[in-house]
């Protein structure tokens, strides 16, 4: 069967040209397919994502790619977005298409990964890596980055540096504010949302 | 003295009708005697229109509104015969005017016609003030001098020598021959068998060394060049050979006592050569030669030598040479691996080029034409091929274009191996396959012998259990794939070589923005440079085979001959001396930055190709000796009066002054269809030296609201100007106006976009001074 030809092809690509944060001209439109983002891939390698299948669906204006799952095995290493040589950043593109799907409300479920963060914000006033990764990590990094990381306030202390996080009045501050503009109430439906479907 | 002009305006088949609202234009000109419109003015039906009305109404003065002058000033020239060349003036509405200001749609742009009205009212008031004047026209030297001494360079000086011309033919390496010579077996359009590369080099090899208008000068190096008049001065520097070449008998006795070892470049470093060698053994001149960086000066070889050819005690020599004419056929060389570390080149053995796999092959290579892995020198079971390493990569220190000749070089490759190893399996890694014309039947070729494509680019080699392992994702089948391969070749971008930076540099010619050397009209003027006298063949233009390379070259050489029979002219915008009024106290020599001035018979002597016309000897002159013809100020006064002219409240007009780069610079903002604002109207100046302060304080009292200057940094006058530009800035504060209003910028032809984008903040600029102002 002939498939329909989009007459509009373009309208998801101008959308996510629009929405990237690369500061780099872009370079979506000059994909050649060539494959190499996928080849360098590591998550290409242990599941289905194919950064170079997804671009193309863009340039194709096929939007079942929002849907798509496999686009949340991207972890963001950006070594498609260093090797590219058409400058295109297919990362960066993910990043656009999740939104849309966050934005839609289908991804809530893939969202539960990264609350973490969003706890870290309310409960520290900064951004940092959430504490649930801390024992992993320990393991993989090993005993001297566990060492640092708990004596981390005294280095900075000797180099005359401020410690990590700011004072317990900025913290109050930012989570007021986090909490006044509907974070925290997003955070916590997300979170029972995913407790109830258990 | 009333004079008679004539408004020529061409539509340029929609180019600039599209744009520019014609009949608005011709209504709103000053007083003229004729203005005409025409589709095509560069026609033949376009010259009799001008001819005709020059001659029937007795124009004295001729404007053609029309192109770029850099496309058809000289077609004008010739078409208002027998008018005065310098009473025809080119108005550029199409580069600077419709090609820059953008149509509106359906209807014309209003504020680009007003522009083009300002544009075409400054060449007739340029016009008015405007003298006859004959160009010069110099006769060149009937010999050249060819730089490389590779295929191109070795076809052109042949071409040149069966034409009676003297020719310098000047190589770096101790053998002319270049690449083609190492490459092995080469493709070719039209026959599907390879040939072997040497064999059908030898034969121009030897027509080279034998005809008797060639003169070889191998291990030698341009080292200065001036141009003078219709010569080149070029001043050579030939490194010592220490074994002279009448003496020599190519006996090899000295090779087998050196004890050093070096690797031979000749085989991309896959083998070894003694400290005295020869590159190849049809090499020439067919001697043997001392690298004597490499060498311990032991003095075996010396010893040895029954014929006392060797001494250590050579030096360089310097050789002057004039010639009329230069071909630069410098060459290329290929993109460092090393600097896509992900295809492993430095880490495995087994990754190597497409060059070094040519070496491998080659029956004169390290393994005498046996295929084999450099690891273990076993025949490999399978070869992957990976395509564009450094080409079609806007990646940093990769190439945006695309090499050309790899698609083919691998296709070579991999049927020399499919021929003499059926068994190999080769896989070739592609993004696109590019086989124009009768190649596409190579390709076919290629795939019926059982070479395996897979259109993907791999994104890094790695070795995984003692095998190397492409990774590369299948884009067809989009299946993520590891190859295990034995051997990885990797076809590198071809890049101008480091003697085409150089030459390039010396010759003070423009370079591309990947550094080949520039045409001025790469669709239209294929083999010149922007330097007269200076043509370019094979790949130090850019990348291309040895077919193209050839016709290059012999088409470089016509050029020569050309100039030769017919000679240049020359602008004649330069200074004169008034020898009743010189005292010869050489000031103006002393003064001139670009050497143009010398004392020749007690005389004051100004080399006419050399004179830029910048002025600067009119000031030191003690007795007013000095002129520069052409009355450029004047000119230079009347265009800003006839830009300014009927200035609307509330209009603004900036007028921009351009050296020639500059203007080129701005001529491919309209090539390139960017924009920039209707604001700014271009003034071309011979030289920004000649824009004086009182030009420019003139034109802000009498509307201009802005003056951008632009130089080329590499004007000898650059920085003299910029000093200068603090100086005015001073004078115009003095007259009460905000020295913002001036504005001085670099230039350079390849950076267009960034000239553009400067009109646009200047304009900015200005409209926020206006807005203060009020």
């Amino acid at each position: 069967m002939v498939e329909k030809f989009r007459e509009d092809s373009l309208d998801l690509e101008e959308y996510i040209s629009h929405n990237i944060k690369s500061s780099k001209p872009k370079g979506l439109l000059k994909c050649v397919q060539c494959g190499m983002c996928t080849s360098v891939c590591p998550a290409a390698q242990h599941s289905n994502y194919n950064p170079r299948s997804m671009v193309e669906c863009v340039l194709e204006g096929d939007t079942a790619v929002i849907e798509d799952e496999d686009i949340w095995y991207c972890f963001y290493c950006y070594t498609c977005h260093s090797i590219c040589p058409a400058d295109n950043s297919p990362c960066e593109v993910n990043q656009v298409l999740r939104q849309i799907a966050v934005d839609k409300g289908i991804a809530d479920d893939h969202l539960i990964p990264f609350l973490g963060f969003g706890d870290s914000f309310l409960n520290h006033g900064i951004g940092g890596i959430p504490e649930n990764f801390f024992p992993e990590m320990k393991e993989d990094i090993g005993d001297d980055w566990w060492d640092f990381k708990t004596h981390l306030d005294d280095v900075r202390n000797h180099l005359g540096l401020d410690p990590v996080f700011p004072s317990e009045e900025a913290i109050v501050e930012v989570s007021t504010i986090l909490k006044s503009c509907g974070f925290e109430d997003r955070i916590n439906k997300i979170r029972n949302h995913h407790k109830d479907e258990d | 003295m009333d004079h008679k002009v004539g408004v020529f305006i061409c539509h340029c088949g929609g180019n600039i009708s599209d744009v520019l609202d014609i009949e608005k234009i011709k209504e709103s000109i000053g007083d003229v005697d004729v203005i005409e419109e025409y589709e095509n003015l560069c026609s033949i039906n376009g010259s009799k229109i001008i001819r005709d009305k020059i001659i029937n109404e007795n124009l004295d003065r001729v404007v053609i509104a029309a192109c770029s002058p850099e496309s058809h000033e000289k077609t004008f020239q010739e078409y208002v015969k027998p008018l005065n060349p310098y009473l025809m003036d080119m108005v550029n509405l199409r580069e600077q005017c419709s090609w820059v200001h953008s149509q509106t749609s359906d209807s014309f742009n209003q504020k680009a016609t007003d522009k083009a009205v300002n544009l075409i009212n400054a060449s007739i008031e340029k016009l008015k003030v405007s003298e006859a004047v004959d160009p010069i026209l110099i006769q060149t030297t009937e010999s050249a001098a060819v730089i490389g001494g590779g295929i191109a360079g070795m076809s052109a000086a042949l071409s040149l020598a069966k034409q009676g011309i003297h020719v310098y033919l000047i190589e770096e390496t101790p053998s002319i021959g270049g690449h083609m010579a190492k490459i092995g077996k080469v493709f070719s359009p039209v026959k599907i068998a390879e040939e072997c590369g040497l064999c059908l080099l030898n034969p121009v090899l030897n027509e080279v060394v034998w005809n008797d208008n060639i003169e070889i000068l191998t291990s030698s190096k341009l080292i200065k060049a001036e141009r003078r008049a219709g010569s080149f001065n070029l001043l050579v520097e030939k490194k010592p050979r220490y074994v002279d070449t009448d003496k020599c008998i190519s006996c090899g006795d000295c090779v087998e006592v050196c004890s050093q070892e070096i690797p031979n470049d000749w085989n991309d470093n896959l083998s070894y050569r003694k400290a005295i060698y020869k590159s190849f053994s049809q090499c020439y001149p067919d001697t043997y030669v001392i690298d004597i960086d490499n060498c311990d000066q032991c003095g075996d070889c010396k010893r040895t030598c029954r014929m006392n050819a060797i001494s250590f005690r050579q030096e360089s020599e310097m050789i002057p040479l004039e010639v009329g004419s230069v071909i630069v056929s410098t060459g290329h060389k290929l993109f460092n691996p090393d600097l896509r570390p992900e295809y492993g080149y430095s880490r495995y053995d087994d990754v190597i080029t497409q060059s070094e796999l040519g070496r491998i092959l080659g029956v004169n290579g390290p393994t005498k034409g046996k295929l084999q892995c450099l690891s273990n020198g076993k025949v490999p079971k399978r070869v992957v091929m990976i395509q564009c390493v450094g080409s079609r990569d806007i990646k940093p220190d990769g190439h945006k274009y695309c090499s050309k000749v790899c698609c083919m070089v691998a296709l070579k490759n991999a049927n020399i191996i499919k021929h003499k190893y059926p068994d190999t399996d080769i896989v070739l890694c592609y993004t696109d396959i590019r086989t124009p014309g009768m190649f596409e039947k190579y390709f076919k070729h290629a795939q019926s012998d059982g070479v395996r494509l897979m259109r993907g680019r791999p994104g890094e080699v790695v070795k995984k259990d003692g095998n190397l392992i492409v990774r590369v994702e299948d884009t067809l089948t989009r299946k993520f794939k590891e190859i295990k391969s034995d051997m990885v070749v990797l076809s590198t971008a071809i890049e101008p070589s480091e003697g085409t930076k150089e030459v390039a540099k010396i010759l003070n010619v423009s370079q591309t923005e990947d550094a080949f050397i520039k045409e001025p009209s790469p669709k239209i003027k294929p083999v010149m440079t922007d330097v007269r006298g200076v043509f370019v063949a094979g790949t130090a233009q850019n990348p291309k085979d040895i077919t193209d390379s050839i016709l290059q070259a012999t088409a470089s050489a016509s050029k020569v001959s050309e100039l030769i029979n017919d000679g240049i002219d020359i602008e004649p915008f330069i200074a004169t001396v008034d020898n009743e009024l010189c005292d010869l106290c050489e000031e103006c020599v002393k003064i001139c930055k670009y050497k143009a001035a010398s004392v020749k018979d007690e005389e004051i002597y100004i080399d006419p190709m050399t004179c830029s016309g910048c002025g600067k000897c009119i000031a030191v002159c003690p007795n007013n000796a000095v002129q520069i013809n052409g009355n450029i100020e004047d000119k230079i006064s009347a265009t800003i009066k006839g830009i300014l002219k009927g200035k609307k409240p509330g209009e603004r007009r900036i007028i921009a002054f351009l050296d020639d780069v500059g203007y080129t610079s701005a001529d491919n903002i309209g090539v390139n269809r960017l924009t920039y604002p209707e604001s700014i109207h271009i003034i071309k100046v011979i030289s920004v030296n000649r824009v004086l302060p009182k030009h420019i304080i003139y034109a802000l009292e009498n509307g201009a609201d802005g003056i951008f200057i632009g130089e080329y940094p590499g004007d000898v006058m650059y920085d003299e100007v910029e000093n200068k530009i603090d100086k005015i800035k001073g004078e115009i504060s003095d007259n009460n106006i905000d020295p913002e209003r001036l504005t001085f910028s670099k230039v350079y032809i390849p950076y267009f976009t960034g000239l553009a984008r400067k009109f646009t903040e200047f304009d900015n600029r200005i409209a926020e001074i206006d807005e203060l102002a009020k």
